[in-house]
């Protein structure tokens, strides 16, 4: 590196270079430009018979980099099914943005293009939703890495239209298993510190931020161990009129916020590059949250005070991402020497590509300029004016008069040469359970429970705080001790709104399941979906109103066996968003997660998807939590039991292969999810708890210790494939689209009426009631009792596993 | 970041929770570092390093450690010479963690401000660093591997162990 | 009526200011935000308002200790602050403000203004959010509590709460003084350990007032509970509680009138 910061920065050769060298090049500085793509770059300065600049380069590059123009979703594949084979032009706008269009939502008000989707909350309002990932950062250095990630996404919704005020941040986690004995890498962390410092990290800056975090998950899969996965998501809220946004030529460029310094160069193509040794140092940070927490409220104040007509966040790419992209339509002039400094000594191109965190550019009409300044100096946050937007088409950056950037707007964000890259899928044949002893209902549910997938988060979820800016009115641990598994939180942002007679509230759930991926990610799109919106409507959320966000983390897609899965889970959410009814508002990809093990020998994530829902509670006084309320009250089980163990926990806790993935029907489930929402705000529920891992064993226990209380079952009422014969899988199948509920006995005819009416293919049916003495009884298919366990010692094996490893 | 500032201009102030209040996070390092083999270490105390440097005399630096840096109830503090000299340590280290100079130290940028705001002349720089005093039995080789596998990552910070009294 | 005025103090990184605000004007209070800075530049004064109130958060990212930054602007910049205290209008400061009134050397009181109290990090050795259970001390006459049960509940949320003395003499000058407003408890009222005492606070202490009444600084959140549906347990049918913070705020609108 200090070789070629002593180099003429103006100039960097590539002319006549063969593909050798390029290739050198490259991986010198971590461009991750692949040969087409240099070929392109020759050709276009061929033209204008000179050599690039380094800060060129380097910004073609990140511009080009799969973190900014996510190329595998957008260029042609070639992708063999089976037999057949077909060409996919852009994956994307095949299936989620072909999605979204056919299912046209009036309430749908931004789409893709900005930094979040965007959906209207009432009628003054409008709601964005973002989540990211920061998957490699938080590998090479957990808290920097995880903390930054939250800082990035509050940015997102800081950056949406005009700026929307963050009320709540949701995090979701995959890990390798925290007990893990066996050898790592050179520079891998083990996954328990991973695990300490992500939570610390994502508590450090959401908290001091005064956001609450109060949603997500976490996942533990040993293939996570070398690559784990943060997602960061932060919900805003803005007033409608701020949703649009403009960029008016004359326009003055303006930074706000933190300095720029050498910190976090080359994020942007790094996280296309493979994880290693090697990896640049620089690529780490260590976020600043009160800094941003000056920006926020400086922000928001210059919004409102109508300041500046477009605004975005310096991101991946730094200045030369955010100017790009708002002066893409215009051209931008940008100077330099003008951008406060950390460091004195930073070259044109580093200035220029930095990724310091908490900062903002806006452009500001040179008639605001004052009024801004001021607004920003009372909050004690810098700001600095760069340059301006012009007409020209071109973005043109000098350094002390110096060029250091003239590049066509055209060429950068349309010259990608598009490679088309092969993919295949072939359908797993049905494969009949295999291996792993059998265990007594008793003996497995008991693992079951205090597996870490399943087992309480009470010690991460403690560690946030969930509850700042008094939103929360359901919140993550619910119950009469307040330490049960809540389905989603219900969020009344009258902090946001000012309106505390309003209580129009909004739940966000998720869903994630790479299990099912293993088997089919196709299924695995759609249970995820299904699981989502499960969650959300458990506590009172509108089915009808849900908006999707899908998160792709994947392993390399130059592997065509991949690549083919990874269409066919982006086939799964075009299928369950058109099913549901449920647009998709945003999402994000994160390609490559895969690294060297310490036998140098590949290793690749498991295909993951998360989806993240958000929907509205048009009232957050009928909202639901899943503690059962009192004894003597009829449990209904909602949708049908199939034989459907594949990628199940039971059959991870068996050490089994093979069965049927769950599949599901999104028809017949949004029918039950709006009838059961029907039911709740007539106030017929009194609780509700989705099926998810485990099955309804599971599900009932939960619902039992977090109540108090305990409950009969009778496994022959289930609705169900009347081929079942095994009491196993009636308790433990993952079937999706059911939910376990909770009715007075008073309202059974009433909850009931819920489901005749309007909703004849959902399937609901009483499969006994909650009992006084705590304890779960569970009646087999041959009228004996198959179970019988005391919800206390099951409560305790369930909180207890992850304290015992964390400590 | 090379400050090229003169010597005289840096002070290093170290602040120590009281011996007599019970140290949490100092509990909290010690586990870890017993998760890494360092089973015979008795007790972890933290502390907090801060280097100013810019045109503070060594009276100014006593009173931004005294009014700003330290609690007046829990914490005690005192100026160290910036290069302390290697002591018989009978069992006791002392395990310094500094931010990487091109990394962003958040905590740094608040005692350049509060400084400042307190009437001293403004720092030109502040970086500060989490004190670990270690008692117990160790080798200064299974301190510093253990710090990188639990309290330090290499990547972004420095670690120096030195022996120290107690 | 006119609307008594509550000056909620800002800074960077306080993050409860709107909720609080949000309190206050549903009790009939008159809030406003304002920024230390604009009290610094003399743009607003403190004596203007009838209640001050410092919110919680992260003033300056609890860098160098909690509220410790605040603490010394406080110092520095509202003077008059023990004029406004010795008027006997009501000042409150909730977790990091209350970090702040003791850090400022405002509580536990003094005639002197020196800090006699301090916060360390929890005994748990994490910030922790949960709800707690209280007991007001009926004994004090901490306007922020009147006419409000001996047992409530508010949520905590924090890392560096637990309150430390300078000398065991003080304890017994607190308890004589009645300066103990609010103490950690069980469901049924006892001083128990972990997890009760959230932070291992000395003698459970979770909030202090001072002789007179008026100055109230606690670790939990008040703003936090100022409808039913913040309480976790409201959606049990068996729940059926007042919101005591709401109370709390009301009593001081009220009392400024």
């Amino acid at each position: 590196m200090s070789q070629l910061a002593e180099t003429n920065p103006a100039s960097f050769p590539i002319l006549g270079k063969s593909t050798k060298e390029l290739r050198v090049l490259s991986d010198s500085r971590h461009l991750s430009l692949s040969d087409a793509e240099w070929a392109a770059i020759q050709a276009h300065y061929k033209t204008l018979k000179r050599e690039p600049s380094l800060a060129e380069i380097e910004t073609i590059a990140q511009t080009w980099s799969e973190h900014c123009k996510h190329k595998t979703f957008t260029s042609p594949i070639r992708y063999t099914e089976g037999k057949k084979t077909r060409t996919i032009k852009n994956l994307f706008q095949e299936t989620i943005v072909a999605a979204t269009g056919a299912l046209k939502k009036p309430w749908c008000l931004s789409l893709f293009k900005d930094n979040a989707g965007v959906v209207a909350f009432g009628k003054k309002w409008a709601l964005a939703f973002k989540v990211e990932t920061h998957n490699h950062p938080s590998a090479l250095e957990p808290y920097g890495g995880a903390a930054t990630g939250v800082g990035g996404v509050v940015r997102d919704i800081l950056g949406v239209g005009l700026g929307a005020k963050p009320v709540l941040n949701t995090d979701t986690f995959c890990f390798g298993r925290p007990d893990w004995t066996g050898a790592l890498p050179e520079g891998s962390h083990h996954p328990t510190r991973t695990l300490r410092g992500v939570v610390a990290g994502v508590r450090d800056y959401g908290n001091r931020m005064g956001i609450p975090t109060a949603g997500g998950g976490i996942w533990f899969d040993d293939d996570y161990r070398l690559n784990p996965l943060v997602f960061c998501g932060t919900v805003g809220l803005m007033p409608r009129w701020a949703v649009k946004k403009e960029v008016k030529p004359g326009d003055l460029i303006v930074t706000v916020g933190g300095r720029t310094g050498r910190d976090g160069l080359h994020g942007a193509t790094f996280s296309s590059a493979n994880l290693g040794a090697d990896a640049p140092s620089s690529a780490v940070q260590i976020g600043h949250a009160i800094q941003e927490k000056r920006v926020l409220d400086a922000l928001l104040a210059a919004r409102d005070k109508k300041l500046y007509g477009s605004v975005t966040d310096c991101g991946a790419g730094g200045f030369s991402s955010a100017i790009g992209e708002l002066g893409a339509s215009c051209g931008a002039r940008v100077r330099l020497e003008a951008a406060p400094l950390k460091a004195s000594d930073l070259d044109s191109w580093e200035i220029w590509l930095s990724e310091s965190q908490e900062r903002m550019v806006l452009a500001v009409p040179p008639k605001n300029l004052k009024a801004l300044e001021t607004v920003f100096a009372a909050e004690g946050c810098e700001l600095a004016v760069l340059g301006e937007f012009t007409k020209t088409g071109r973005l043109e950056v000098t350094h002390h008069g110096c060029v250091v950037v003239d590049l066509d707007m055209g060429f950068l964000h349309t010259g990608l040469p598009r490679a088309e890259r092969a993919a295949v899928w072939n359908a797993p044949a049905s494969v009949k359970p295999a291996g792993g002893a059998s265990k007594k209902p008793s003996e497995a549910l008991r693992e079951m429970i205090g597996h870490l997938n399943v087992c309480s988060r009470e010690w991460v979820i403690r560690q946030y705080d969930h509850e700042v800016q008094g939103g929360a009115i359901v919140k993550p641990l619910q119950g009469v001790r307040h330490d049960g598994p809540g389905d989603a939180c219900v969020i009344w942002p009258h902090a946001a709104t000012g309106d505390m007679e309003d209580f129009s509230c909004f739940a966000v759930g998720h869903g994630l399941n790479p299990d099912y991926g293993r088997i089919d990610p196709y299924w695995m799109a759609l249970a995820a979906v299904d699981e989502a919106l499960r969650n959300l409507t458990c506590v009172g959320a509108d089915p009808a109103r849900a908006a999707l966000l899908d998160n792709f983390c994947w392993a390399s897609p130059e592997d065509p066996k991949q690549l083919g899965a990874l269409i066919r889970a982006a086939e799964g959410c075009r299928d369950a968003a058109k099913g549901f009814g449920a647009p998709f508002i945003s999402g994000k990809d994160s390609l490559f997660n895969q690294s060297k093990d310490e036998k140098g020998k590949d290793l690749p994530i498991p295909g993951t998807l998360l989806v993240s829902a958000v929907a509205p509670v048009p009232d957050g006084r009928k909202a639901v939590t899943m503690d059962f309320k009192g004894p003597g009250n009829a449990l209904y089980l909602i949708g049908r039991t199939n034989d459907e163990l594949g990628g199940s926990l039971y059959h991870r806790v068996l050490g089994r292969t093979g069965g049927e993935v769950p599949k599901v029907s999104p028809a017949a489930a949004i029918d039950g999810f709006k009838a059961l929402h029907a039911a709740m705000t007539r106030g017929h529920v009194l609780s509700a708890h989705d099926l998810s891992e485990g099955g309804l064993a599971l599900c009932a226990a939960e619902m039992g210790f977090t109540g108090e209380f305990g409950c009969l079952l009778d496994l022959d009422e289930c609705p169900r494939d009347p081929r079942i014969y095994s009491n196993e899988t009636l308790l433990f199948s993952e079937s999706p689209s059911r939910i376990l509920v909770e009715v007075k006995p008073e309202n059974e005819s009433a909850f009931l009426r819920h489901f005749g009416k309007s909703a004849k293919s959902a399937m609901v049916r009483r499969v006994g009631q909650t009992t006084a003495n705590p304890i779960l009884k569970v009646t087999g298919l041959e009228g004996t009792t198959c179970l019988e366990e005391s919800l206390k010692e099951l409560k305790e094996a369930w909180q207890t596993a992850l304290p015992k490893i964390l400590g | 970041m090379s400050l090229k500032l003169q010597p005289t201009n840096v002070h290093l102030i170290e602040v120590r929770l009281k011996s007599e209040f019970n140290d949490a996070e100092g509990a909290a390092a010690l586990a870890l570092l017993r998760e890494q083999g360092l089973s015979s270490l008795k007790e972890v105390r933290t502390g907090r390093l801060y280097e100013i440097a810019g045109s503070l005399s060594a009276n100014q630096a006593h009173q931004a450690g005294k009014e700003l840096l330290c609690d007046a109830v829990t914490q005690e503090f005192r100026l160290v010479s910036p290069a302390p000299a290697p002591m018989n340590g009978m069992n006791c280290w002392r395990v310094e963690v500094w931010l990487k100079p091109s990394v962003c130290d958040p905590v740094g940028a608040t005692v350049i401000e509060a400084i400042a705001e307190g009437g001293l002349p403004k720092p030109a720089a502040a970086r500060c660093a989490t004190l670990y005093l270690l008692n117990g039995r160790a080798l200064k080789a299974q301190i510093e591997k253990a710090m990188i596998k639990s309290l330090a990552n290499p990547l972004i910070h420095h670690v120096v162990v030195t022996e120290a009294h107690s | 009526m006119k609307k008594p005025q509550v000056l909620i103090l800002r800074a960077a990184g306080t993050n409860c200011e709107l909720e609080t605000a949000n309190a206050f004007k549903s009790v009939g209070g008159d809030p406003e935000l304002v920024h230390i800075s604009e009290l610094r530049t003399g743009k607003k004064k403190l004596m203007d308002y009838a209640i001050l109130a410092i919110p919680g958060g992260f003033s300056y990212g609890d860098d160098v200790g909690a509220g410790k930054v605040l603490a010394n602007q406080v110092r520095h910049t509202l003077t008059d602050l023990r004029q406004f205290v010795r008027l006997g209008r009501p000042v409150i400061g909730i977790c990091n403000g209350f970090q702040v009134l003791v850090k400022a050397g405002i509580l536990p009181h003094s005639n002197s203004c020196e800090q006699s109290a301090s916060f360390t990090v929890n005994d748990s050795g994490k910030f922790e959010t949960r709800w707690t259970h209280l007991r007001i001390n009926t004994q004090s006459s901490c306007l922020f509590f009147k006419g409000l049960p001996e047992m409530i509940e508010l949520p905590v949320a924090h890392g560096e709460g637990k309150l430390v003395l300078r000398s065991p003499r003080l304890l017994e000058d607190l308890k004589k003084t009645k300066s103990i407003a609010l103490q950690y408890v069980t469901e049924d009222g006892k001083l128990l350990g972990y997890p009760h005492n959230p932070n291992g606070s000395i003698f459970n202490i979770a909030g202090l007032t001072n002789p007179e009444g008026n100055v109230l600084g606690l670790m939990p959140h008040p703003e936090r509970f100022v409808t039913l549906h913040h309480h976790p347990n409201w959606t049990r049918q068996t729940y059926r509680k007042a919101p005591v913070g709401l109370e709390m705020f009301k009593n001081a609108v009220d009392y400024a009138r």
